[in-house]
């Protein structure tokens, strides 16, 4: 089995078997993970370039061990302390890296579509670890794979992403995802962070009361308020926004039935999640973070050996 | 300079030889002969077989980049690509550097122009620098030859300033061109709003910006009794608006750009920057609406909405991409591809005769003692543009290679013909 495709852009373009197959690959090496030598020789000889534009710690990290357990070259390249900081374009960037006879790029950056633009222009295959308000489908997939080892099911499963839906990258790759993979989605939130057009493009729910899309949910996927990114006023307070949507103990325990809590972090503790649901017993947060290495040592290897 | 056209179809419901076909000799600039049959002997023939002639084209909304950013366009490249696309005239966005906001400026493009193939008429601003606070000098301007008056790509925001502009160029019978933008909603926004932008995860621009800014700059045109242009009206109800404004009574002209008529959002989904253009590409329905505009008349005039960018500027990431992309050369083919049933009369009016008396011009009607200032086509014919025939200084054009309807077969203008090929 491989691919469907070249690069992994986006889950937007990735059929059901594609996913299957990345996530079964993925077990293998979290089996893998769970030796006491974890490194395996599948990508010697590939050389990786890791393409930073926009901060990152746990994606950057996880990109890296993945890289480095296959056993690839790596090599890391953040924005902030490099020539783009001197105004280089980013076509310039890449085609000077890959005249190093680099064989993949991973990139994040902060404009939707850089890698498809990427893809355009140069040969290497191209995984994107987050663009713009568009997509970041190693973090679906990694989210599928967790909600899957701990519901046992993505079909038919209930999942809320609640938060900033409107500039968050993750919300768009798991909601293309999980109904490519049939689940029930609902997404919940301060109607200006909501996209206003989510139902007609997608055909799902939108809720704007918290506790109604708990008492829905089997899965809340809890999302980084993107601050970030707005470039309005979008609520009025934090604080406001964590009287009004963020999720505690409390709330929780008043629930009829036991819900997952996952964050794609980091988190901002106090808004969305209080401390006591993060570090809680529902919370996957930790295992999401671990499920990432595998997941992303997956999308690698398929891609890799797919090239050749 | 002597010109016979031989047998050519005549698009121009003035003038009594409308849709027969006939020779037309043209000496020194002038229409000397119409007739079925001419020998005069000329310094260049055409064969118009096939081939219709109408007034002259005139574009209304293009931008020649001249001064400032001549490695985008020049008067002179912009000029032979105007010739290219049938265009006997055009009018220049004011946004160039410094901008078109006095009689020194006006004039340099007008005296630049006089030795070009094409008249090219600037809009003069309608506030100093184009920064939408204080009037710029419109009368001054309209004097030496400013054809309307716009700020362009930076549209007037301020209802109250743009209501006294409308009130102050009725004195002079000025036409205020608006692109109907409120830069407030949607500021941030990257293509049209709706379920493609969501789909792939670009920050949407909201019909409502323009609809808004058309339903309230006709209140002002209303108030003011006077004469506003709307150029680059791209949705629906933006078109249902202006409708009922015209049923009202309400001095209110608009123009569509051939890129509305041809893509809708969903062209989008390869982040082609090239389709990044202001108004943005709309959906489907919008679409339609445009075309329904065009066929029944309410759409008065195309606007070419020529904006060229450079390279740099088009290859990188669509959110950093300028907006705007070619259109002079491709407009006509564009237009009868999407429309092919458009008839020879309906696109003289829409690319001539309708802008022709908006904008208080010469009729150039094709009347024995008229200035010749024609245009030629062939709506059999096909356009395809390539980097060989392409005359604008830069590229950013969709329609490379791809093979349109209809051809531009040249113009007589200022006493010469230009031909293509």
């Amino acid at each position: 089995m491989e691919l469907s495709t070249r690069h992994l852009l986006g889950i937007k373009d990735l059929t059901k078997d594609d996913i299957n197959l990345i996530l079964s690959t993925a077990e293998q090496f979290k089996e893998v993970l769970q030796r006491p030598v974890k490194k395996v020789p599948s990508l010697r000889d590939v050389t990786i370039v890791n393409l930073f534009y926009e901060n990152s710690t746990r994606t950057r990290m996880s990109f890296e061990l993945a890289e480095r357990r296959l056993s690839a070259d790596v090599l890391n390249f953040a924005a902030s302390s490099s020539s783009a900081a001197k105004g280089e374009t980013l076509l310039d960037t890449v085609n000077n890296i890959l005249s190093m006879k680099v064989d993949m790029v991973v990139m994040r950056h902060s404009a939707s579509g850089a890698p498809h633009f990427l893809a355009k222009h140069i040969p290497a295959a191209i995984i994107n670890a987050g663009d713009g308000i568009n997509e970041h489908p190693t973090q679906a997939l990694l989210d599928a794979f967790s909600m899957r080892e701990k519901t046992g099911r993505l079909e038919g499963l209930k999942v809320a992403i609640i938060g900033d839906i409107m500039h968050s990258r993750v919300a768009l790759s798991n909601i293309y995802l999980l109904t490519k993979m049939g689940a029930e989605i609902m997404v919940a939130g301060p109607p200006t962070l909501i996209p206003k057009y989510i139902t007609d493009a997608f055909g799902i729910r939108v809720e704007y009361n918290i506790k109604k899309a708990l008492e829905w949910c089997d899965v809340a996927n809890v999302l980084r308020i993107q601050l970030e990114r707005q470039n309005q006023p979008l609520f009025s307070s934090l604080r406001e926004y964590n009287i009004a949507y963020g999720i505690n103990r409390r709330l929780l325990e008043s629930l009829k039935k036991e819900i997952v809590i996952m964050h794609p972090g980091p988190i901002n503790r106090g808004v969305e999640l209080d401390s006591d649901v993060a570090d809680g017993p529902f919370s996957i947060i930790l295992n999401q973070v671990e499920n990432g290495v595998a997941v992303r040592m997956a999308a690698l290897y398929l891609l890799a050996n797919r090239q050749e | 300079m002597n010109i016979l056209l031989r047998k050519v179809t005549i698009a121009d419901p003035v003038s009594a030889h409308n849709s027969s076909v006939k020779d037309i000799f043209i000496s020194n600039g002038i229409i000397q002969k119409i007739a079925d049959n001419i020998d005069d002997s000329a310094d260049q023939v055409v064969d118009g077989q096939n081939t219709t002639v109408s007034p002259g084209w005139v574009d209304i909304f293009a931008h020649f980049a001249d001064p400032g950013y001549e490695f985008k366009e020049t008067l002179e490249s912009g000029a032979n690509t105007a010739a290219a696309g049938g265009f006997t005239r055009v009018f220049v966005l004011p946004n160039t550097n410094p901008v078109v906001q006095n009689k020194t400026q006006v004039e340099y493009i007008v005296q630049k122009s006089s030795s070009l193939p094409v008249y090219i008429q600037p809009l003069g601003s309608i506030t100093k620098n184009g920064e939408g606070k204080e009037l710029a000098e419109m009368y001054d301007m309209q004097a030496s030859g400013a054809a309307a008056f716009s700020d362009g790509t930076n549209p007037v925001q301020s209802a109250g300033l743009l209501v006294k502009a409308l009130q102050y160029v009725k004195a002079f019978n000025g036409v205020v061109v608006q692109v109907p933008m409120d830069k407030s909603i949607g500021q941030y926004g990257l293509i049209n709003e709706g379920v493609v932008s969501t789909r792939l995860g670009l920050p949407g621009i909201p019909a409502m910006a323009e609809e808004i800014i058309i339903e309230r700059d006709l209140k002002l045109a209303q108030y003011a009794n006077s004469s506003i242009h709307f150029t680059g009206v791209s949705t629906a109800k933006s078109l249902e608006y202006i409708r009922e404004a015209k049923e009202a009574g309400i001095q209110v002209t608009c123009s569509v750009t051939p890129y509305h008529l041809y893509f809708n959002d969903e062209d989008l989904a390869s982040y082609d920057t090239n389709l990044k253009v202001t108004p943005p590409i709309r959906n489907k329905e919008d679409v339609e609406a445009l075309k329904e505009g065009v066929r029944s008349g309410l759409v008065d005039c195309i606007a070419s909405h020529h904006l060229p960018q450079d390279w740099d500027n088009k290859v990188c990431e669509f959110e950093y991409a300028k907006a705007g992309m070619l259109g002079l050369q491709t407009a006509y083919a564009v237009v009868q591809s999407v429309l092919p049933d458009l008839s020879a009369n309906k696109i003289a009016a829409l690319f001539s005769s309708n802008a022709r008396s908006i904008f208080h011009l010469s009729a150039a009607s094709i009347e024995e003692g008229s200035q010749a200032e024609l245009t030629l086509f062939k709506a059999s014919g096909t356009t395809t543009l390539a980097k060989e025939t392409n005359k604008s200084k830069s590229s950013n054009s969709p329609f490379f290679d791809k093979s349109l309807k209809g051809e531009v077969v040249g113009i007589i203008n200022k006493g010469n013909i230009f031909i293509n090929k």
